[in-house]
């Protein structure tokens, strides 16, 4: 339990431990049981936090475990529910546009990520060039109302979006559409598969590389690894994460918009990472749940500057819990436990055995 | 000695390195053989670490060229010339803060082979360095010494060809100092190695031949004993150093 406390500090290549796979069944049968007590509107929400938790993995995968800061990940995640969007209604069938949501952002931050990363630009530039690519296609995607901007038979719509998107088929029997308890119970899968996927990936070489470059990408580069490679690589990864996220939730609400790449959104997955913890997986997952929850209650309560109070509750974050919520916790628990918080178990202790790297 | 261990493995022709006009590296016309175990010297700000950098990629040279066993490496990047087999240890401890020590030196040595053999390598140096004690443990919490040794075994378990370390010494008590002349000695029985040093004891210890670094150029070359008698070089760098 200390070294799974530990863990939550930071990413780490160990392999999981036999906790973190029991904490992975616990959420998988907790996930699975709750549609039995929630309403249909409840699973709605819940449904929609699973999916945003998505986009929120795709950005703490690459800014906490490689270092990169991107604003981009809206972009995809617009790119993703426009591309089911259209392709869904053009073919008549979802599977493949289901398989497009993911592919085509994932191809656009292929190219975009190679001019960024072999055009050798800093940190701080590659993310103001992302924040400028989400920007320009919320420009342009508000900028197609006219009837001239049609892809196959389906209008944009400019600002006003893309209303009616297909709920998603069972691939093998096309008759048969998702409800809403299906797409619960799919994103909450996806969900799971994707942490589990990533918190694997660095257990790998490359995801090894990737921390590494986050340390220290100048010792990185002395030891023969071309960090701008694996950069460009889980560059591509996260924009097929955010896509899929976009894909997802184009199915959950039938509806796509241009807000789908806003900067209102780019910020609140920003705020997702920071409040969760930009250096774990679970906390991003975290972040959204709580950040969700807290905008819905506070529209019921009539609040009516959401935007405002998001943005206090990042400024508290960033100057009083810089870890973020799940890396303070894991601190504070290891406290109570006696342990040393990022450091290493006591001699003699149980945990005192390392990492079979 | 054969013709191939008389083969330069580095050379370096008329290098220059100017950063806003001043040349850090000026005109360095440097030859290493195969084999050798070189120390180079000079007081602060001679340039000895702007010419490590600009052997490994760090920093490109303003005009002049780079040959490592015959090929032309200048201008390549650091990752180029690290594949090529030049391993650095850095003047300051050049580690992975966040990542425990055999995870630092797992990524060193996994970069060209597969799991097993880079497991072995790490188990290797771990075993030659004396690292059991702290090998798990998070090299940001290490003290420098230790994160000294860290760095020294990156650099060996990549089996690199040719060794550069930049005060390999430094932070080390007389102890480890004496352990660090006796691996270098070790590993140069088939690696080739320069070293940045300034304690004399350490370089009469390991090198044969020293090349002294003054503002950015090579003021002498030849056996310790000749350059520590030098006046030209006793003024500009000894003169503030006990010389045993």
């Amino acid at each position: 339990m200390i070294k799974f406390l530990q863990k939550l500090q930071s990413p780490s290549s160990e392999s999981p431990g036999a906790v973190w796979w029991a904490f992975i069944v616990i959420a998988a049968v907790i996930l699975a049981l709750l549609p039995q007590t929630l309403g249909l509107a409840q699973l709605l929400d819940l449904s929609v936090v699973l999916v945003l938790a998505l986009l929120a993995l795709s950005m703490s995968f690459l800014w906490g475990y490689i270092g990169i800061l991107s604003f981009g990940q809206t972009a995809f995640f617009g790119a993703g529910g426009y591309v089911y969007a259209v392709a869904a209604m053009n073919f008549g069938t979802t599977t493949l546009p289901f398989f497009l949501g993911i592919l085509l952002p994932m191809l656009l931050a292929a190219v975009l990520g190679y001019f960024m990363v072999y055009g050798k630009l800093s940190d701080i530039y590659f993310s103001v060039m992302t924040l400028v690519i989400t920007l320009i296609m919320n420009k342009a995607m508000r900028a197609t109302s006219g009837s001239q901007y049609v892809v196959g038979d389906v209008r944009l719509n400019g600002q006003n979006g893309i209303p009616g998107v297909p709920p998603l088929q069972v691939p093998w029997n096309p008759e048969i559409t998702l409800f809403i308890d299906h797409v619960y119970y799919l994103a909450a899968a996806l969900l799971i598969l994707v942490y589990i996927g990533l918190r694997l990936l660095l257990t790998t070489p490359f995801g090894r590389v990737m921390i590494g470059i986050r340390e220290n990408e100048q010792r990185i580069e002395l030891l023969g690894y071309d960090a701008r490679r694996y950069k460009l690589l889980a560059f591509i990864l996260s924009g097929a994460l955010a896509g899929l996220s976009g894909t997802m939730f184009a199915i959950w609400g039938n509806f796509v918009a241009p807000e789908m790449f806003g900067l209102d959104r780019a910020a609140e997955v920003i705020i997702w990472v920071i409040v969760g913890g930009k250096a774990t997986l679970i906390g991003p997952i975290v972040g959204v749940g709580i950040i969700q929850y807290l905008t819905t209650w506070l529209g019921m309560q009539g609040v009516g500057q959401v935007t405002l109070v998001l943005g206090v509750i990042l400024i508290v974050f960033v100057l009083a819990f810089k870890e973020g919520l799940v890396p303070t916790l894991g601190n504070l628990l290891l406290r109570l436990l006696g342990v040393r918080p990022g450091g290493q178990a006591e001699p003699g202790s149980d945990n005192e055995k390392g990492p079979d790297v | 000695m054969s013709d191939a261990a008389d083969m330069p493995l580095i050379e370096t022709r008329r290098l220059v390195k100017s950063f806003g006009g001043v040349h850090a590296t000026d005109t360095v016309d440097f030859t290493l053989k195969k084999g050798e175990l070189r120390c180079l010297i000079g007081p602060n700000g001679a340039g000895k670490s702007t010419f490590f950098k600009l052997l490994t990629g760090q920093i490109a040279p303003t005009s002049g060229k780079i040959l490592f066993d015959g090929d032309d490496v200048t201008g390549l990047s650091s990752f180029e010339i690290a594949r090529r087999g030049i391993g650095i240890k850095n003047q300051k401890p050049d580690v992975f803060d966040g990542l425990s020590a055999r995870e630092n030196l797992w990524l060193a040595a996994q970069f060209d082979t597969d799991k097993k053999t880079a497991d072995q390598r790490v188990e290797k140096v771990v075993d030659e360095l004396k690292l059991a004690s702290f090998v798990h443990k998070l090299v940001g919490e290490l003290a420098h010494g230790q994160r000294q040794w860290v760095e020294i075994g990156m650099v060996i378990a990549r089996n690199p060809r040719l060794i550069l370390l930049d005060e390999p010494s430094a932070g080390m008590d007389q102890e480890e100092r004496i352990r660090t002349a006796e691996l270098l000695k070790e590993l140069n029985t088939n690696t080739t190695i320069v070293v940045v040093e300034h304690d004399m004891q350490f370089i009469k210890r390991i090198a044969d031949i020293v090349t002294v670094f003054h503002r950015g150029k090579i003021l002498r070359e030849a056996p310790v004993d000749v350059v520590l008698r030098d006046p030209e070089v006793r003024n500009v760098y000894l003169g503030r150093t006990e010389v045993a």
